[in-house]
């Protein structure tokens, strides 16, 4: 019950973030230098716009209200799914049409890779940790180095050549799809929930799931890379400090098997600030989403960012930074209450 | 005995004459550089230790810090760093070509390693190698006024909201939080798409996103500090909100921002690289993340173009990240700051 009154307080704790960050938002776009009064009417195809067609387009964008009632109406559309109209990247297409078609794919790899990222991470680090300053601790270690180090879209761009062309080419076999999130010759399945396993699954197509696993195992490898670098040292020195404990020196002088003394007395309070770094890397993920789908050509939500940025289109952007918003503030509510459970010592 | 060491102490701590004139932000940053060496002895401000311990404790764990600080990884991590400085200062001397030259249009393109060009070409057959070599500066130069603009700033109001507490200490924070929600890279390319892409704008808008990451860090500590009995000493003794901030509780907190400072310049980097990928970078400057985007199209039939660069990123990182592995692993043996 306590949990349940918790995540309600932290919940309404959430709400003056959001609203500072649509403020934010909104501030930030409206400063963008440029038109979106002349970006909109050249993306609909009227190349030499008079006075009459300025003054029509500034009426339909909203933009001839004063800022403070264009502030509040932004609010409101956000917070009731009327997202506007797409002025410059695809004029005339719903806001919300554009970011579902795309948010479904950042969504998956964002998951997958932290799912991967966690599992990976927490045991390599427990393995460091078991073999302290050992060759096996010393290969974790400087692997988790490198990839803290390596520029995500580098280590994508590694991954395509050698692995996608080279490797391809000396196996004689096609690999792993070098870029694109489906082959060529696959249709889309019929809009359901908008993310493509599910839709596959409710149209019974299974072959369109694994055609789109298969081709999202390079981005999310290189993507999970770079999140399990940060999740290893974190889990190596906390190991290291719980294997410190009274209590684990304890287990082993009862005689428990070593596995036993890691897995059932180590692992779970080692876990504690493991989580919290898990929950902190997932704003780091976003950003490197972005970059990873630019590599891989994913058509995600990070290149409909780049786009409305440079194409002046606010209502998408707002849009978008919406959100990554939510997405940010539920998983950091997630971590809290994963915390709690884990650590039954918090009250709240 | 003791008074012997009380006088040397105070002649060591007490290094600088009291100088009302000047301002409490210029004599904090000449204190921190004066007494630097201080704030790497782990012992020194516990306020547990006798006199007599803490002259041991100095001379131990001064022989300590050199000892831990001496692993291979670490100075492989300082001759990287070495190396990239050298490629800062001196390009023109190191570079086949000037920097005009890798920025010009030649006749050919995308031709692979030759003797005339030993890495490759990128595209308008400009030289890879003297663009790998010209790219360490834009790299440090952005990065390293960026950090120290986040560093001075964040420190500042997260002393400032940690020291005074209550409403000032909520609204900052909230503040912070703001900025902490969004993805950086994000935030900075919308800051560069408003102020335009120039090389003082990148600077300034990764100075800005530093900032709340600086002031939580040093808020955690200040909370911890402003308790402690030598606080109250310093108010007993007359001294202003100023003074007690910047030169009693500073000092004693900034430990984990020295050795975040080493991590930073290597995230620093290569988030400044994701934004060159991107299409955010001075059109003017030759920088690697750019090459690597410019690369990227002929991936598969030029890949010198866009893997070398890549790998001088990585390289650099690499260098800091080990460097400040090695700084945290001699000043902070219980890892508390990770």
């Amino acid at each position: 019950m306590s949990m349940i009154k918790y995540i309600i307080r932290r919940l309404i704790a959430m709400i003056p973030v959001i609203f500072g960050v649509l403020t934010l938002t909104f501030i930030l776009s409206r400063l963008m230098p440029g038109d979106p009064v002349l970006a909109s009417l050249l993306a609909r195809g009227i190349n030499h716009p008079n006075q009459e067609h300025y003054e029509a387009m500034l009426v339909e964008l909203g933009l001839d209200q004063p800022l403070i009632i264009q502030y509040f109406r932004y609010l409101a559309e956000l917070f009731t799914g009327n997202w506007g109209i797409s002025v410059s990247i695809k004029a005339g297409e719903p806001v919300w049409d554009l970011v579902w078609e795309r948010l479904p794919r950042t969504v998956d790899i964002a998951i997958f890779s932290i799912l991967i990222a966690a599992i990976i991470g927490v045991r390599a680090g427990v393995i460091s940790a078991k073999h302290r300053n050992k060759s096996r601790d010393t290969i974790v270690r400087g692997l988790a180095l490198v990839g803290v180090s390596i520029p995500v879209f580098f280590f994508g761009m590694l991954l395509q050549y050698f692995i996608a062309y080279r490797l391809s080419e000396v196996l004689g076999f096609r690999t792993f799809p070098a870029i694109g999130y489906k082959s060529m010759e696959y249709p889309d399945p019929p809009f359901v929930t908008g993310f493509r396993i599910w839709d596959s699954l409710f149209s019974g197509q299974i072959y369109l799931i694994t055609d789109y696993l298969w081709h999202l195992i390079l981005p999310v490898f290189c993507l999970s890379f770079i999140s399990i670098a940060g999740i290893t040292r974190q889990s190596r020195s906390s190991m290291l400090e719980v294997l410190e404990q009274d209590y684990v020196r304890t287990a082993r002088a009862k005689g428990c098997k070593e596995k036993d003394v890691i897995n059932t007395h180590a692992l779970k309070n080692s876990l504690i600030p493991t989580v919290t770094v898990i929950g902190l890397s997932f704003a780091g993920l976003l950003s490197g989403a972005v970059l990873t789908e630019t590599t891989f050509e994913l058509n995600g939500v990070g290149d409909l960012l780049i786009a409305s940025i440079t194409g002046l289109d606010y209502w998408v952007l707002s849009a978008i930074v919406f959100v990554i918003t939510i997405m940010f503030v539920v998983l950091n509510l997630i971590t809290d209450v994963i915390y709690a459970i884990l650590d039954p010592r918090i009250v709240y | 005995m003791d008074q012997d060491i009380i006088k040397d102490l105070e002649e060591e701590i007490e290094l600088e004459p009291e100088q009302e004139l000047e301002k409490p932000t210029t004599y904090v940053f000449s204190w921190l550089f004066r007494n630097s060496k201080f704030l790497a002895i782990p012992g020194l401000r516990d306020e547990n230790l006798t006199l007599r311990e803490i002259e041991y404790e100095k001379q131990r764990s001064k022989r300590k810090f050199i000892r831990r600080f001496k692993s291979v990884l670490t100075i492989i991590g300082i001759v990287i760093i070495f190396l990239v400085i050298t490629l800062v200062v001196f390009p023109d001397w190191i570079a086949p070509f000037t920097f005009n030259e890798a920025n010009a249009i030649w006749a050919g393109a995308w031709d692979p390693p030759s003797a005339e060009n030993p890495l490759g070409q990128t595209e308008f057959g400009r030289d890879v190698l003297s663009r790998c070599i010209y790219g360490a500066r834009s790299s440090l130069t952005i990065a390293l006024p960026a950090i120290t603009f986040s560093v001075i700033f964040g420190v500042i109001i997260g002393v400032i909201a940690a020291y005074y507490g209550g409403w000032v200490d909520s609204v900052i924070m909230r503040i912070m939080d703001i900025f902490l929600a969004f993805p950086g890279l994000i935030l900075a390319m919308v800051f560069i798409a408003i102020w335009g892409q120039r090389i003082e704008y990148i600077m300034l808008a990764w100075g800005i996103l530093g900032i709340p990451f600086y002031s939580r860090l040093i808020r955690g500590n200040v909370l911890q500090a402003r308790e402690l009995p030598y606080v109250e000493a310093a108010k007993v003794a007359g001294a202003g909100n100023w003074r007690i901030m910047f030169r009693h509780i500073l000092p004693n907190c900034i430990q984990p921002v020295i050795i975040s400072f080493t991590f930073e310049i290597g995230g620093i980097i290569l988030s400044l690289a994701g934004l060159a990928f991107l299409g955010y970078s001075d059109p003017m400057m030759i920088e690697w993340g750019r090459d690597v985007d410019i690369g990227r199209h002929h991936l598969y039939d030029a890949p010198w173009a866009s893997l070398w660069p890549g790998l001088m990123i990585l390289v650099t990182v690499l260098g800091f990240m080990l460097m400040g592995d090695g700084l945290r692993d001699a000043l902070d043996p219980r890892l508390k700051n990770l």
